[in-house]
């Protein structure tokens, strides 16, 4: 599979098509058992395709992203195409409006293949909080493909799209590019517009692309980091213009650079990460990096953190469900509060109504000062780690999870094992930091396991250049 | 038992903006339903808020004209409830950090002395949609939704329902000024709500409170004061506790019922809005606000005594609002007289009329031009006071200038000396006995010829210069 920027190329030169990688997209999808679509828009992806492949024609293509096939995580809003955050309560939501991310990425030429699954409303690990049916990670399907953004990574990976966006509120991209072998890049907070993205967390979500090469991420990022002034927590910084400098990154800019990394984490992986970890130590090593021992000392807590303040917005986020003015509502109920309690009861799932409880609880009066507001100050101290470590370094070398995918069907069993699971990305996320999770090793089976690395907050630009670096590494 | 009331307002106040708090939806409240609505207002997934500076300025104003001190750093919270007229299914409030804190309002208590209400703080908020309920189902119509909102609450440094609504309408008086609410109290643009207690007169403890609420008008303040104070006297009286609740007044009935008894469930959650920015406030934006204050009621009055040499009676009556006050000093540019003979026309003889007609004193049929063209008639004695009272009315009833229903009604007073003269000459010569008998000391004859000369020039010659012309001409016939 080539990367987004030679197929640009290539169509320029007319020796593939819009309409040809549309074809085998679509053709992929089709023809795959695993389900990672929730809509597929086969004759709407063929007619943009075929208006990019005339534009190609008149030498008019609008960016890297013309004519390339991708597909968006369900909690992206699409005008007038169905968008259900793969949940119940939102399987007959039709948006009567266009996020910030579609519209974008559309209006630089991309070609929608298709909204794919996720754990409902970003809530999971691996993709199997859903009421539709569940994807599976296409490298071995006897394991998940990781989550929330699991069928994003999935649709990567089984080649139906070239690169896909899906969100990361406490690692939900970073993850599933780790369990299927891509790259997956959660840019600093603030950096990408979050309107028309369904809000989980609305202080920690963030669009988070997934695709085949730090290079693709580069094409991507471009389109989607414009100001948008209806999003007024996003930083005005403008659109990152990376592509050309990314093209030509090599390992030798890596010479200098001093990379931290904490035996805390590593030490906490199985043994097969553990292993790719030092090996990845190694080799920055050998490219002339410094490798430095830091210290997160707060960083411990950063599961009990993120599972109050993400639950706790998280119950705001969701009130608007409630069966009156959109989405589910049971058709069981007389009278205002029981269509509330049943529409709600009906159209989320066991992981949602957790996550709301818990939320609500933490919110509480009587209760709010020692949950959200105790964590909201340990969030604090997380960051002041976070900006002591970059004292002694450039960026943040850390596992993305303390093992490779898991089984399928294991999550069900102890939801507490699987927070913890999250302990790897949580950090950086608490911190609004650049983070992203490429390919590097795989265990004996043949399971895919990626690195993170982590940037300093609003240096995206610096932690892409430094991942590129390493991936065109011998 | 003799109780003292402890009573604190709380008022909500719809900004007059053009668009709403956090999207660009014009705000009318005669649209069609649900047609002043967007993404974000309607709460669509993935949508967020985005602050209406305006609003903004709007709420400094607002905390500036009540001597607030203005955060210059303040947050936004979500207050978290489930309505259906709330799509979000939160509220977004200030909380924690309102903009401003610290205020103050003087108002008159009940003996007439001058005595100052605290403001706690005025915090920025939005309105909510509207239900309607039709039979069995309701409706909803967000119009309203998102609509910017100023919370102003009180200290409960109020005694009597007159206080209360003495300060109630001050501040819509000082909204009004301000240009930031219309203030109109039947659309909505105002509501109060009461909290009242009472504890015996001397104690130093407070009571249980209760609160009414939503009430829309100064009337209702008053008599739903006076109820509570009633019901929760008569509760004490007996030994019975007053629970802590929250009420509806029933205005048909005068009385309040129960809405919901205050528990531990009543829990908002509150948490800091994590879609919109902390609201930053240079030192210099709020300089330049008040700057451009205009000048509020308080001033108005005081120079309108000192520069109208006005009564305080009338300064304050004409300063009530804006538009009265405004109307009034129009009339003066077109006015070379006393001041207070405008005043008169405008309090006592115009305001009859508005308030007859449930008018707007802004939208008045008769221009502060003619109002104060008819007032230089009268001044001029071309018309009597008397007529010009009709004259008013009909200038008011058909839409005319002072001059063209003078000349319709043919009104206009004799005021020629000479013409006059020539009449009374003509009436004292016709009239040899009478006017025998007025030199033979029968004083009442000169009504008789004053009388007549009405009676000839049908009301309309000046009495003044009649009376004095027949004294002249009757001395004459003495010699």
């Amino acid at each position: 599979m080539k990367d987004i920027f030679h197929l640009h190329e290539q169509m320029k030169l007319k020796k593939t098509s819009a309409v040809e990688l549309t074809q085998e997209c679509l053709k992929n999808a089709n023809e795959s058992k695993n389900p990672v679509f929730i809509s597929k828009l086969d004759d709407r992806a063929l007619l943009q395709a075929q208006r990019a492949q005339e534009r190609f024609s008149k030498n008019q293509s609008l960016s890297y992203l013309d004519g390339i096939p991708f597909t968006l995580k369900d909690l992206f809003i699409t005008q007038d195409i169905r968008t259900t955050a793969s949940s119940k309560i939102l399987y007959n939501y039709i948006p009567p409006y266009d996020g910030y991310v579609s519209e974008n990425l559309q209006k630089a030429g991309g070609v929608l293949i298709g909204k794919v699954s996720c754990d409902q409303f970003g809530m999971g690990s691996t993709n199997e909080n859903t009421p539709f049916p569940k994807c599976f990670n296409p490298v071995n399907d006897a394991y998940v493909a990781g989550g929330s953004s699991g069928a994003s990574a999935a649709s990567v990976k089984e080649n139906s799209s070239y690169y896909s966006i899906g969100t990361d509120t406490g690692g939900s991209t970073r993850l599933p590019a780790h369990f299927c072998g891509i790259v997956g890049y959660k840019p600093t907070y603030g950096r990408v517009s979050r309107y028309g993205q369904i809000a989980f967390a609305s202080s920690l979500d963030q669009a988070a692309p997934l695709a085949n090469s730090v290079l693709d991420m580069g094409c991507i990022i471009e389109h989607i980091t414009s100001k948008d002034q209806r999003d007024p927590t996003q930083a005005p910084l403008g659109a990152m213009n990376l592509v050309s400098q990314l093209s030509q990154a090599k390992p030798s800019d890596l010479k200098g650079k001093k990379i931290g990394y904490s035996s805390y984490f590593i030490e906490a992986c199985d043994s097969e990460v553990k292993k790719a970890m030092y090996e990845a130590i190694d080799t920055f090593k050998k490219l002339g990096c410094e490798c430095v021992e830091i210290d997160l000392p707060h960083a411990k807590y950063s599961v009990s953190v993120y599972y109050l303040i993400a639950t706790s917005e998280a119950s705001a986020n969701l009130a608007r469900f409630d069966g009156i003015h959109f989405g589910h509502r049971t058709n069981q109920a007389s009278g205002l509060e029981e269509t509330y309690i049943k529409s709600r009861t009906e159209g989320f799932g066991d992981e949602v109504k957790r996550r709301i409880l818990i939320g609500t609880f933490s919110l509480s009066s009587g209760y709010q000062d020692a949950y959200f507001s105790k964590a909201c100050k340990v969030r604090r101290l997380i960051s002041n780690d976070f900006k002591e470590a970059f004292n002694k370094c450039d960026f943040i070398l850390n596992p993305v999870c303390a093992s490779a995918a898991f089984k399928r069907g294991e999550s069900k069993s102890d939801p507490f094992k699987m927070y913890m699971n999250d302990l790897f990305t949580i950090p950086a996320s608490l911190s609004g930091l650049p983070c992203l999770s490429i390919p590097f090793s795989q265990t004996k089976e043949g399971l895919p396991i990626g690195i993170q690395l982590i940037g300093k907050s609003f240096q995206d630009e610096e932690l892409l250049l430094s991942a590129r670096a390493f991936e065109v590494r011998q | 038992m003799s109780y003292e009331a402890i009573i604190g307002l709380e008022i909500h106040a719809q900004l007059s903006t053009q668009t709403k708090a956090w999207c660009f939806c014009e705000i009318n409240t005669t649209a069609y339903e649900n047609t002043k609505t967007c993404p974000v207002c309607t709460a669509q997934p993935g949508t967020l808020p985005f602050l209406n500076t305006k609003a903004v300025d709007y709420a400094i104003r607002a905390g500036l004209a009540l001597n607030c001190e203005i955060n210059l750093l303040s947050k936004f919270d979500r207050k978290n409830y489930f309505y259906p007229d709330l799509p979000k299914g939160y509220q977004i409030t200030q909380f924690e950090r309102p903009i401003a804190i610290n205020g103050s309002l003087s108002i008159l208590d009940d003996e007439g002395h001058e005595k100052k209400v605290g403001i706690q703080r005025i915090q920025m908020e939005e309105d909510t949609g509207k239900s309607m309920h039709m039979g069995d189902s309701s409706l909803i119509n967000l119009n309203r939704s998102g609509t910017p909102l100023i919370e102003i609450v009180g200290e409960p440094d109020i005694r009597s329902a007159k206080e209360a609504s003495g300060y109630f309408k001050k501040i819509q008086s000082i909204l009004v000024y301000l240009d930031i609410c219309h203030g109109n109290m039947q659309e909505g643009n105002l509501r109060c709500d009461v909290n009242l207690s009472l504890r015996k007169k001397g104690a130093k403890e407070f009571g249980t409170r209760t609160e009414v609420k939503n009430l829309n008008s100064f009337r209702s303040v008053e008599r739903a004061i006076a109820y509570e104070w009633e019901r929760q006297a008569s509760l004490l009286d007996n030994g019975q506790k007053v629970q802590q609740q929250t009420l509806l007044f029933d205005v048909e009935s005068g009385k309040t019922r129960v809405l919901r008894t205050k528990s531990d469930a009543d829990d908002y959650r509150y948490f800091p809005e994590p879609d919109l920015m902390p609201l930053v406030i240079t030192q210099e934006r709020v300089v330049k606000i008040k700057e451009e204050l205009p000048e509020l009621p308080d001033d108005k009055i005081r120079r309108f005594v000192t520069d109208y040499s006005l009564p305080l009676y009338d300064a304050e009556v004409l300063s009530s609002s804006l538009s009265l006050a405004n109307y009034f000093e129009e009339c003066l540019t077109f006015f070379d007289g006393e001041p207070k003979k405008i005043s008169n026309w405008v309090m006592v003889e115009l305001l009859k009329l508005i308030n007859e007609y449930n008018a707007d004193i802004s939208k008045s049929p008769v221009p502060a031009k003619e109002l104060a063209s008819l007032v230089n008639f009268v001044q001029k004695g071309e018309i009597s006071g008397k007529i010009g009272k009709d004259v008013l009315v009909k200038m008011y009833d058909e839409k005319k200038t002072a001059s063209e229903v003078i000349n319709e009604l043919g009104v206009k007073q004799i005021s020629d000396t000479d013409s006059i003269e020539k009449i009374v000459r003509e009436i004292v010569d016709s009239n040899p006995g009478e006017v025998e008998k007025y030199l033979n000391g029968k004083d009442r004859v000169f009504g008789f010829f004053v009388g007549q000369v009405m009676k000839q020039t049908k009301g309309q010659a000046n009495p003044q210069i009649v009376s004095e012309t027949l004294k002249k001409i009757l001395s004459e016939k003495n010699e």
